[in-house]
């Protein structure tokens, strides 16, 4: 299914910080923690993309004042300790293509949204599209900035969904989200669900193929219009478009398309097809 | 009252084109008036679909039943006092007839629309209302559409089957449904219902939904899901079950299946082909999201039709519930007909009127009408 992989051109990010700061991109302006490629804040997790089965490095700056730890989730997963304000050099493994879920598993770190995508030989003959998806509970994010106790036995009841960061109608405005095309092309979108909670996604005008799957590779080469994304699930789909149009594509558990309950909102995005 | 007379005009303009000799396509209209009745005979209000023809919505709406490479015209109206649409959920249809407000169109109070496709590809589909989607279909705008072959084969060099049998799994929140103007905010609905077909309980062991197999004969459990929850089935060994398709494409492979989870939105084509002489359930588990927590269990009878086993009353046909777009109950040619309240007392007995009982003046509550040709059939009266 996976392409020739010896085409790969983009260069690679060699680093990733760990930061602390304001998510804006929802109205109660949480803090939240996000992998960052540079030193300048941003709330939008950076993604990593790497060549097929080559070990690599990376590093780790933690410009946050705790320890955290990081985890990918791979084969042979492993997981690293960083202190407050430290530096850590890694080895990401040989993996074959296909997208992979990292992010920070302590409880502070998770709860606060550190989460993003290891990208293997996707970006080498066609558009790749990503979307990092995300549930969040304000009551459990402002309670693990704060140092509190999370109600972890409480039942989930999760007030904003978002793809990259970011909620609809704001999706549609970034271009790693919105599916642009002209037909007769073939685009893939990576899809990664950091949640607390299985997404499922649908997509409206068009059927997709499954090309990898880190929860269900027993799916590999299904056609699907409408397909879950487990937790912690990477899941990489092709899309062929065969007619124009504007399509939506969408949570289809309808709660995750609100907007702090409000419709619409969440977790949709679109897929534009120009002649 | 004016909108029961748009209602009244829609079918009589319906039945003219019959009487006519044109063909006239079936016609969707929206309600947002009716009911639907639990296992207790609680009536909870729904908005849903329904044929013009018949006058009353369901839960589900009717199944929409087309042949492979049909070009289908749907033709929808909308009397109730909301705007709603036809999304054909899996049917990759272009944008016009998407169903989607904001890049297809609204049909509005009073209007009419009609959706076009061709059915391309055999399977499993869903519609639904795209309005305040979350709303509107928790409340119960959605159904089924099945593309078939005509020569009964799942798809091109694919299995035949014998009957196919339409599942769709659904759940509603009472809360919601008892008062969808005060619903907000909508990320916490979490339902309390979990239907098979639009029932649940002791409901789904009513002959209408009870699979009957002829030994030898394999079925094409045709699954779909527009709940909130996770389904999770289970297949018992005896039905030597084996998925074939997903989302209106056939599986690369097909896949024996002991286990199934069905996400919202997702459709699976299971063949059955059971053991001769087999009674037994395929138990359906709805599993909350958010926190991966059992709700509830509803259980789907198998049974080899040649087994006599006695089994409850049935419902005979939908035209036995009443809601506020009807007055009446039909029975077809039958004669008479007894009627007892929930108490068990005789409340009527006597001839029908053209296969009517006009229900109009009767106290609210659940009755059971025993026919004359036996069966037993149960329904609420609401005002």
């Amino acid at each position: 299914m996976f392409l020739s992989m010896m085409s790969w051109t983009s260069s690679a990010q060699d680093s990733l910080w760990i930061a602390r700061g304001e998510w804006p991109h929802i109205p109660d302006s949480v803090q939240s923690i996000r992998f960052n490629a540079n030193s300048d804040w941003t709330s939008i997790n950076a993604t990593l993309s790497r060549v097929p089965d080559q070990l690599s490095t990376l590093v780790l700056i933690n410009s946050d004042s705790i320890m955290h730890t990081w985890k990918l989730e791979a084969e042979g997963e492993q997981e690293w300790e960083i202190g407050g304000f430290d530096t850590l050099s890694l080895n990401i493994p040989a993996l074959a293509a296909g997208a992979y879920r990292f992010g920070l598993t302590n409880e502070v770190g998770r709860v606060l949204g550190a989460s993003g995508q290891l990208q293997v030989g996707l970006d080498v003959d066609f558009p790749l599209f990503h979307w990092n998806l995300g549930d969040w509970s304000i009551d459990r994010m402002v309670a693990a900035d704060l140092g509190l106790p999370i109600a972890w036995d409480a039942p989930y009841i999760p007030e904003q969904f978002t793809i990259n960061e970011r909620t609809y109608p704001a999706t549609v405005d970034d271009v790693d989200a919105l599916v642009t095309m002209s037909l007769g092309d073939t685009c893939l979108i990576s899809i990664v669900n950091h949640g607390f909670m299985d997404h499922v996604f649908h997509f409206h005008g068009f059927h997709v193929t499954i090309v990898s799957s880190t929860l269900h590779p027993e799916r590999v080469g299904w056609s699907k219009d409408t397909s879950p994304i487990l937790r912690g699930e990477a899941l990489v789909v092709q899309l062929v478009a065969n007619q124009i149009g504007m399509y939506p594509v969408h949570n289809h558990n309808l709660i995750a398309v609100t907007n702090a309950g409000f419709y619409p909102g969440g977790m949709i995005t679109q897929i534009h097809v120009m002649p | 009252m004016r909108q029961f007379r748009i209602f009244v005009l829609i079918c009589a303009f319906s039945g003219s084109l019959l009487c006519s000799g044109q063909m006239a396509p079936p016609q969707l209209f929206s309600g947002m008036e009716g009911f639907t009745f639990l296992s207790d005979g609680t009536a909870i209000p729904i908005w849903g679909y329904g044929w013009v023809a018949d006058g009353y919505i369901t839960l589900p709406g009717p199944l929409l039943e087309y042949n492979q490479n049909d070009f289908v015209q749907l033709n929808f109206t909308n009397p109730s006092p909301e705007s709603h649409t036809i999304h054909l959920h899996g049917l990759d249809v272009d944008q016009v007839n998407d169903g989607v407000p904001a890049t297809s169109f609204y049909v509005t109070t009073g209007e009419e629309a009609t959706y076009s496709f061709t059915a391309n590809h055999p399977g499993t589909f869903l519609y639904h209302c795209h309005v305040t989607t979350t709303l509107h279909l928790t409340m119960g705008m959605y159904g089924m559409i099945l593309v078939n072959r005509p020569d009964m084969m799942l798809y091109d060099g694919g299995p035949a089957y014998a009957e196919n049998a339409p599942i769709l799994f659904s759940d509603l929140a009472i809360e919601t449904n008892m008062n969808p103007v005060q619903s907000f905010p909508f990320h916490d609905i979490r339902p309390d219902v979990f239907m098979v077909n639009g029932v649940s309980g002791n409901q789904l062991e009513q002959a209408e939904h009870i699979i009957t197999f002829e030994a030898g004969q394999p079925i094409a459990l045709r699954l779909g899901s527009m709940a909130y929850s996770l389904l999770r089935l289970d297949f018992p060994e005896e039905l030597h079950a084996t998925c074939y398709m997903s989302d209106g494409r056939p599986l690369p492979e097909p896949l024996e299946v002991v286990e199934l989870d069905i996400f919202p939105g997702e459709r699976f084509t299971v063949m059955i082909e059971p053991d001769a002489g087999w009674d037994g359930y395929i138990p359906c588990e709805f599993w909350n999201i958010p926190d991966q927590q059992f709700e509830d269990e509803q259980l789907i009878r198998v049974r080899d039709a040649s087994l006599d086993v006695p089994t409850l009353g049935t419902n005979d046909s939908p035209a036995g519930f009443p809601n506020p777009t009807r007055s009446s109950i039909t029975w077809g040619g039958l004669e008479s007909i007894c009627v007892f309240d929930a108490g068990g007392s005789m409340v009527f007995q006597g001839a029908l009127l053209q296969g009517k009982l006009d229900v109009q003046s009767w106290p609210a509550g659940l009755y059971t009408a025993i026919l004359s040709d036996g069966r037993r059939s149960r329904f609420s009266v609401i005002h």
